[in-house]
């Protein structure tokens, strides 16, 4: 008996001071409210207006008037061929980029990593640092200009060279590689400071020793830098993974054109169209909803995988 | 002091190395100038595809053309005031946001911590959003490309790292002296937080100086063309059609005049470049390299 009254006495006792707390430190809770309102409105309120997906929706009845469809969007979805290469498009293009745009950022941070002279690292960096923070529009104005056709830098030097000059934004067969070599030279430079840091991380004296032991540059570079940030690879790869269906709606969006949308038409450039052009508000969603849903499982699972292998997890 | 003996090993990985960086440099600079040289050559040599690495035929005209543009001016300081106001309002939120958010201790504040991280995987979609800001009025209004992007939670979380790692001590102590949250906010995490803030402003104006896609689906008066809309335009060739009777009298090559824009629309990147540099980069050492 005795026990179970000091149960309850504990009980209240926390109650009451988890409420003491909140009333001395009413102050934070106010200064929480401006963000939560904005989160309530302008996250969590679209998240609601996804239902949309599973409607009919008519614009001028709104969410409340609008008929239900169930699943029909979905179901269309998937039988679309149109989707199917859209989602085949995003898939390739997103392999292209961790086949080769993975790999490069590692290679320049070792490689940078053996340059001694200061002066000349510094300004590399300097140099391959900076189209990170050009604006796809300006990245996609050169490459524009540059694959010209007609004057273009490129095709002069292929004519030079007695070719005939390429129209590669039109052509199917160029273009897939065009997004991936832009989106390279726009951010390979960039994503190389990450593995930059991670190697700085490594403990000289891993290098003494194996120097000597006699290992040349290469075996240090294999045994020991390497090693040093497979962590950090591993993490960054898996959640490169994750983000599989991800891929830059912005940069398709400036560079593709309707003689490309066999290959270039990505699931972001496809809800815009389909959503914002064609006004198809509900099928646009649903195929919004249907990669928003895949995205986050595959970002959980690459996350969980992530800090099973590695131990690194994005938070 | 082991005697460093250079092998044939070390001058390969050398070579190697100052080549393929070279390479990769030069990559980097070819493409942009050759549209900076463009920019300055004379209309024949741009027509006649001459134009390589070097202006020919070097000239100023298309830069003042471009550069005295009313549209080009308008869209350059429309810009520049959305960002720097985006940047403003967001930083301030963010960075009061963070702080109760870093005391884990208080009640209810994991929830309302997971309420936004949530928000960091899954959103309503693009039309939703649309049709939200469409309900609120908000559309070809510059509070739609300011607002919604307020919180970036990413960043917010960096700040709130941030927070955590400002000694305990500090607080308790002014609390002991009888300061209230606000007041040790104010008086000491501020103060203290300056280098966080600087990184995440750098951030948050660099995102909103170059976003094209969200001005692009909501403003779509011709009085609140942005920059980068506007470029798009000028490249696209689908700029103010007053344009073409000008061309013919200042003797500009529309190409020339692409190119120009292309190059008067990144200076200012460049201007803020060597700071960009240094904050960006300590802000991801910051914010990723966490064991």
């Amino acid at each position: 008996m005795k026990r179970i009254s000091f149960k309850k006495d504990n009980k209240d006792v926390k109650e009451k001071s988890i409420w003491i707390t909140i009333k001395k430190n009413y102050d934070m809770y106010l200064i929480l409210i401006p963000g939560l309102v904005y989160l309530i409105i302008f996250k969590y309120l679209p998240m609601y207006g996804v239902t949309i997906a599973f409607q009919d929706f008519n614009i001028f009845k709104g969410i409340s008037g609008s008929k239900w469809v169930g699943l029909m969007h979905f179901r269309n979805l998937l039988y679309s061929k149109e989707f199917f290469r859209v989602f085949r498009n995003t898939l390739l293009l997103s392999i292209y980029d961790i086949i080769f745009l993975f790999p490069l950022p590692i290679f320049i941070a070792i490689v940078l990593n053996e340059i001694k002279n200061i002066f000349y690292k510094k300004t590399v960096q300097t140099i391959i640092y900076l189209p990170h923070f050009l604006s796809w529009v300006v990245v996609s104005g050169i490459f524009i200009n540059i694959l010209s056709p007609s004057g273009g830098f490129v095709n002069n030097i292929i004519s030079l060279f007695g070719g005939k000059p390429i129209s590669f934004l039109m052509d199917k067969h160029w273009f897939r590689s065009i997004l991936v070599i832009s989106s390279g030279w726009k951010g390979a430079g960039w994503s190389a400071i990450i593995y930059i840091a991670a190697i700085t991380g490594i403990s000289p004296e891993l290098y003494e020793a194996a120097k000597i032991d006699g290992a040349g540059r290469i075996k240090q570079i294999i045994y020991i830098t390497l090693p040093g940030i497979a962590s950090t690879i591993v993490m960054l790869f898996i959640l490169r993974l994750g983000h599989i269906l991800q891929v830059g709606t912005e940069q398709v969006l400036l560079m593709y054109n309707p003689t490309v949308y066999d290959v270039g038409d990505v699931i972001g450039t496809y809800v815009y169209r389909m959503g914002l052009g064609k006004m198809d508000y509900s099928f646009s969603t649903a195929v919004g909803l249907f990669n928003s849903v895949i995205g986050f499982v595959l970002v959980m699972i690459a996350n969980a995988l992530s800090r099973k292998l590695v131990k690194r997890s994005i938070w | 002091m082991s005697k460093i003996k250079r092998t044939s090993e070390d001058w390969a990985v050398d070579i190697f190395s100052y080549i393929f960086l070279t390479v990769f440099a030069l990559i980097t600079l070819l493409p942009p100038m050759n549209i900076v040289a463009k920019s300055l050559s004379a209309e024949w040599a741009i027509i006649s595809g001459k134009v390589g690495l070097l202006p020919i035929g070097f000239q100023l005209n298309t830069f003042k053309y471009v550069v005295t543009n009313t549209q080009f001016l308008h869209s350059l300081l429309l810009s520049l005031s959305i960002t720097i106001l985006g940047t403003g309002l967001s930083i301030i939120v963010s960075g009061a946001t963070a702080y109760p958010l870093s005391k884990r201790h208080l009640p209810g504040i994991k929830v309302i911590l997971f309420l936004y991280v949530f928000t960091m995987f899954f959103s309503g979609g693009l039309i939703p959003n649309y049709l939200l800001l469409k309900k609120l009025n908000m559309l070809n209004h510059l509070s739609a490309v300011i607002i919604p992007g307020m919180i970036n939670v990413f960043n917010m979380l960096i700040i709130k790292n941030y927070y955590e790692t400002l000694p305990d001590s500090l607080e308790e102590s002014a609390k002991l002296d009888g300061a209230s949250n606000i007041r040790i906010l104010f008086s000491i995490i501020i103060p203290l937080s300056l280098p966080v803030y600087a990184t995440i402003t750098l951030f948050t104006a660099v995102a909103h100086w170059n976003d094209y896609f969200t001005p692009m689906i909501y403003l779509n008066d011709s009085r609140l063309k942005v920059l980068t809309v506007y470029l798009r335009d000028v490249v696209m060739n689908v700029s103010d059609p007053s344009k073409m009777s000008e061309d013919e009298l200042l003797n500009v090559s529309p190409e020339g005049v692409k190119a120009a824009t292309i190059v008067a629309s990144t200076v200012p990147i460049l201007l803020v470049y060597p700071y960009l540099q240094k904050y960006f980069i300590k802000g991801i050492l910051i914010g990723s390299v966490k064991e």
